[in-house]
């Protein structure tokens, strides 16, 4: 996928995002998520010369080596993406207590990572 | 996790679920009716015996399990039987199962493989494809309710 056509999904993502509240905190994670990997893709798209060859689909099933390269050169997404993948399994898949302050923690590593792809974008 | 869990899981999804339009929220109504069906689909597992009604929930890994301290709110990684999927055979349930299950399944199969096409693609579906979407959840639903409901008379 093109970086025009991460950016397209990522705000669609987000429009559909708007509809929810943190009390819906299971589709609010998952929706950052979702929006957050096509933000974090762009960036990626914007490095020079690019760090991977491929798209992300999880921080988590990246290689060892693909990360050590990610995190020197944009370090905020790629915790900003490890932050809202951790929620998943405890918030989303598990009923662990604090649903709605995990969300609203998922909405502002979404911001974070909105922020990094159009910072890296400018450059 | 727990059936009650499980099913109060469902409960909320489904709910957020008729705000979303199949259309104008494609990704995240395919996204939130999978997992509203696979919470139905291991609550019904649980309740036939198929799966283990634990206190863990699936990871992000297949067969790796987080089991959770209910009193500080830490997580620890655990191997064991499964538990509960994470998607339709993910990990492999051993047949037999009922078929009410098996129908479900194939529906929710069905939504499942939406991912590629739909939510990380750039593909838009056509009113037809989302009336066939709305068509698959309601299968998948329905054939699990329905199996938990036997299972309730049952107690």
């Amino acid at each position: 996928m093109n970086a025009g056509a991460h950016r397209a999904k990522a705000e669609a993502i987000e429009q559909s995002l708007a509809r929810c509240t943190t009390a819906d905190y299971e589709t609010v994670i998952e929706a950052c998520m979702l929006a957050g990997t096509h933000w974090f893709n762009l960036a990626l798209h914007a490095t020079e010369p690019p760090l991977l060859d491929h798209d992300a689909m999880h921080a988590e099933f990246l290689t060892v080596g693909e990360r050590r390269k990610i995190a020197c050169v944009l370090p905020t997404a790629l915790a900003a993406l490890d932050t809202i993948e951790s929620l998943r399994t405890p918030y989303v898949r598990g009923d662990l207590a604090g649903g709605a302050q995990a969300a609203q923690c998922a909405l502002d590593s979404l911001a974070e990572l909105r922020r990094a792809a159009l910072h890296a974008c400018t450059r | 996790m727990k059936i009650a869990s499980h099913l109060e899981k469902f409960r909320r999804l489904d709910a957020t679920l008729r705000r979303l339009d199949p259309g104008g929220d494609q990704e995240l109504w395919i996204w939130t009716a999978m997992n509203a069906g696979v919470h139905l689909l291991n609550a019904a597992l649980h309740a036939c015996r198929a799966t283990l009604e634990s206190d863990s929930f699936h990871s992000q890994v297949e067969g790796v399990y987080a089991v959770p301290d209910r009193t500080t709110g830490m997580l620890h990684d655990a191997m064991h039987a499964p538990g509960d999927v994470m998607h339709v055979g993910q990990p492999p349930v051993a047949p037999p199962l009922p078929a009410g299950i098996e129908r479900a399944s194939i529906a929710l199969r069905t939504i499942e493989d939406l991912r590629e096409r739909f939510v990380r693609g750039s593909e838009r579906a056509d009113a037809q494809l989302q009336r066939d979407w709305r068509t698959a959840y309601a299968t998948c639903v329905r054939e699990l309710l329905a199996v938990l409901d036997t299972w309730q008379h049952q107690q």
